[in-house]
């Protein structure tokens, strides 16, 4: 018998050692391309390179104000000398290893090390570590930064309810400026609150020149007939009808109304950027409001909102997952290839159905809500497309992989009896079935409701909606 | 009539499984294959109900060359002809009625069948035949939940509902002790005597070869290398027995006469 191949000889090294260690000092990795130990060489190579513009580049971020190789890593060696010492240590031992290492290799009885490639993969882990800012001490000193923001995901419901509210007003008008005869405060009713300004009419605060605010005309109100001991606030509504919550030095103008109903209050007249088309003399309206909470708890606009958008997400991802199904299932039988190996034929629908599936599946459902939004709009249904042809792409590969790895014991039983294909199909691959169906159909119904959160965010309509 | 003329089967990858076998099978025989594993017993019962195509030679069953059936006809022959298994076959999750049922589906209309419907007579049809083999009781587990002899007995039943002409069984008993084994092939000497159906079963077991056969074919390679009567069977010679199981092959428990009783054993 004649040998096809040779055993492997020992690959003769183009240079000798010393040759191969000097240009290795020069270009990491040559000495090993030399020797020839391509993939070595290019591995020191491409590592140390890589290593180097890495650092350059670290260097660079920590010094940004820095000129000149030097004075860039002096002063990042500065800021974070154990991270720029560190990694400059550990790339001279990789260049002094690969000298050594590039020797070894041209020598006939090669040795060579691996314990270098876990310095390599040390090294990039503490890049990385850097690069992406890992921070464990901010992240232990700052820990209770985190509480607010986890206490509200776990305990989101403070914002869940709401009471319907009444409010009470009293208004006065005031006439900017002072011109002619100044309106007066309307004359009290007993029973009705009310509120008295004094003066009437004035100047409203406004920007000077130099951007500084000078103040307007002083405002005393007067209120009565109001709630007894409660809060009650200040506004303002402007010629145009702009109403706004008056601020006083920078606070908001509140004042709690006496035992009997009554308050006063001294402010200024607001500032307020006037229309280009209001001229001449302007009425204004000084009012005070009272809110009390009426009736019992009740469901916030912010939860029925989210709590519509969650149905809206779990029949998204159901409705997916039922028309995956649906298409899913006759598909697999095709993408089967111990169903479709009959004949020529049909194992080239099989080679064609995969294929298909193979392109559906790639492309991510988050492209696919692009496309059918193009197509049916922005909404749930959109999602539904989205979700639905990936669903069919995924279901159908795991189901046919499932219909490959049935018994086939029963299958050969059942055509021995004079059955149809179909019957058995019905009789020896569907009882087979149904346990991975369901298995994976519950898997995907629960992928798609968690995607359905994220196709919501690309318009596919659910509680990823309210994110945008 | 069954006969097999020069049957050959070369698999897709240039297995010759079979070569140029012929023979003839007498209606109500009792036709007992032997031979060692990979000598083609599987392929040759699998290519008289065309479960494995024949590559070239001719199969005629009372005139009628199967090996030239189209689909429908093929369909029909083989519900005429029952099959069991060495691992019985059954589908694990169904129950074990509807097991038996599925024997009847070569007859019902395809329609009723995939709706898991079938006619009353077939349902009492199916009773009788668990009935004949002592599992009535059983008829409502599922499958898997059986022992092994009783899965068997499905699969004998279900062969039964075909109401077959001829059974091939393939190692019946090679999964199964050899007291289950003893109580499965008497099932089929009852339906073979009573029934006058004719069984072609592959064996093992050689000292249930010389109780239960009318006739052996021993394979080799896939080339017939003996060919006996159940006397045969009792006298072969050692030279026999080594040119059908090789030369290193040892006959255990010292010759083959005698009871079957002693040590079920003696496997090749
Ligand atoms: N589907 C198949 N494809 C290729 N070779 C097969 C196939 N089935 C069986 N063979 C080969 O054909 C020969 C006969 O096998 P088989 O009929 O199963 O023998 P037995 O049943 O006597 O053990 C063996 O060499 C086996 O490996
Ligand atoms: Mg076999």
């Amino acid at each position: 018998m004649t040998k096809l191949y040779k055993p492997e000889q020992p690959r003769s090294s183009l240079v000798t050692g010393p040759v191969a260690a000097f240009a290795s000092c020069i270009i990491p990795g040559l000495g090993q391309l030399l020797a020839l130990q391509i993939w070595r060489g290019l591995l020191v190579l491409g590592s140390m390179a890589s290593i180097l513009g890495l650092l350059a580049w670290r260097a660079v971020a920590l010094a940004p104000r820095e000129t000149g190789l030097l004075a860039i890593f002096s002063k990042a060696l500065a800021r974070r000398p154990f991270f720029i010492g560190g990694v400059l240590l550990g790339a001279l031992i990789l260049w002094l290893w690969n000298v050594w290492d590039a020797y070894q290799q041209a020598e006939p009885q090669r040795r060579g090390g691996v314990a270098i490639f876990a310095l390599i993969l040390f090294l990039f882990f503490t890049l990385g570590w850097q690069i992406s800012e890992i921070n464990l001490y901010k992240a232990v000193t700052e820990l209770p930064d985190v509480w607010p923001l986890l206490s509200k995901v776990l305990w989101p419901w403070e914002a869940a309810v709401t009471r319907d509210t009444e409010t009470v007003i009293a208004t006065a008008p005031i006439q900017i400026p002072c011109e002619g005869s100044a309106p007066e405060s309307p004359a009290p009713i007993a029973g009705q609150p009310y509120i008295i300004a004094a003066p009437t009419c004035g100047e409203l605060s406004y920007m000077d020149e130099n951007n500084d605010l000078v103040m307007g005309t002083p405002l005393h109100l007067e209120g009565e007939g109001f709630a007894p001991n409660m809060k009650t606030q200040i506004y303002w509504k402007d010629s145009v009808g702009q109403e706004f919550h008056v601020r006083y030095q920078g606070e908001y103008v509140d004042v709690q109304t006496d035992s009997v109903g009554e308050f006063e209050v001294d402010l200024v007249m607001p500032y307020r950027l006037q229309p280009p088309s209001a001229k001449g003399v302007q009425l204004h309206e000084v009012q005070a409001r009272q809110v009390s909470e009426v009736g019992g708890l009740k469901p916030s606009e912010p939860l029925l909102l989210s709590v519509e958008r969650m149905i809206e997400t779990i029949f998204l991802g159901m409705m997916a997952t039922v028309f995956g199904i649906v298409f899913a299932i006759p598909v697999s039988f095709l993408a089967a290839k111990n169903l479709m190996s009959g004949s020529k034929l049909t194992l080239s629908v099989y080679y064609l159905t995969r294929t298909i599936l193979n392109i559906i599946r790639s492309i991510e459902p988050l492209i696919w809500v692009i496309i059918a939004a193009q197509w049916v709009g922005l909404g749930p249904f959109a999602g539904i497309i989205a979700l639905t042809v990936h669903s069919i792409a995924a279901l159908s590969k795991l189901y046919s992989e499932a219909i490959e790895g049935i018994n086939t014991g029963p299958i050969e039983a059942i055509e021995a009896t004079g059955a149809t294909r179909l019957q058995m199909i019905m009789y020896a691959v569907i009882p087979q079935m149904i346990p991975p169906f369901v298995s994976f159909s519950i898997y995907r119904w629960d992928i798609n409701v968690r995607m359905s959160t994220i196709i919501g965010l690309v318009g596919g309509g659910g509680i990823g909606f309210l994110l945008i | 009539m069954l006969e097999i003329k020069n049957l050959t089967k070369v698999y897709a990858d240039g297995t010759v499984a079979l070569r140029d076998v012929s023979f003839k099978v007498e209606d109500g025989e009792f036709l007992i294959i032997i031979g060692l594993s990979g000598s083609g017993k599987s392929t040759l019962l699998r290519c008289i109900n065309r479960l494995v195509e024949p590559t070239t030679g001719q199969i005629l069953w009372d005139g009628q060359d199967i090996t030239a059936a189209d689909q429908t006809e093929l369909r029909h022959i083989r519900r005429k002809i029952g099959m069991i298994f060495q691992q019985f076959n059954l589908v694990n999750r169904s129950n074990v009625l509807t097991n038996v049922l599925t024997g009847r589906l070569g007859y019902v209309k395809q329609r009723q069948s995939l709706l898991h419907r079938f006619p009353q007579a077939d349902r009492e049809l199916a009773f009788k035949a668990l009935d004949r083999l002592g599992i009535r009781d059983q008829a409502y587990k599922r499958a898997d939940e059986l022992s092994g002899g009783q899965q068997q007995r499905v699969g004998i039943a279900r062969a039964l509902m075909q109401e077959p002409h001829i059974i091939l069984a393939d190692e019946p008993v090679a999964s199964l002790d050899p007291v289950l084994a003893h109580s499965i092939l008497e099932h089929l000497e009852v339906l073979n005597q009573e029934e006058e159906i004719t069984v072609l079963c592959s064996l093992h077991y050689i000292d249930l070869v010389q109780r239960y056969a009318s006739r052996v074919i021993g394979l080799r390679d896939g080339e017939i290398v003996y060919h006996g009567s159940r006397e045969d069977i009792r006298r072969m010679t050692d030279a026999e027995f080594k040119n059908i199981y090789g030369q290193e092959a040892v006959r255990v428990g010292g010759g083959l006469e005698g009871s079957v009783g002693g040590s079920d054993d003696k496997t090749i």
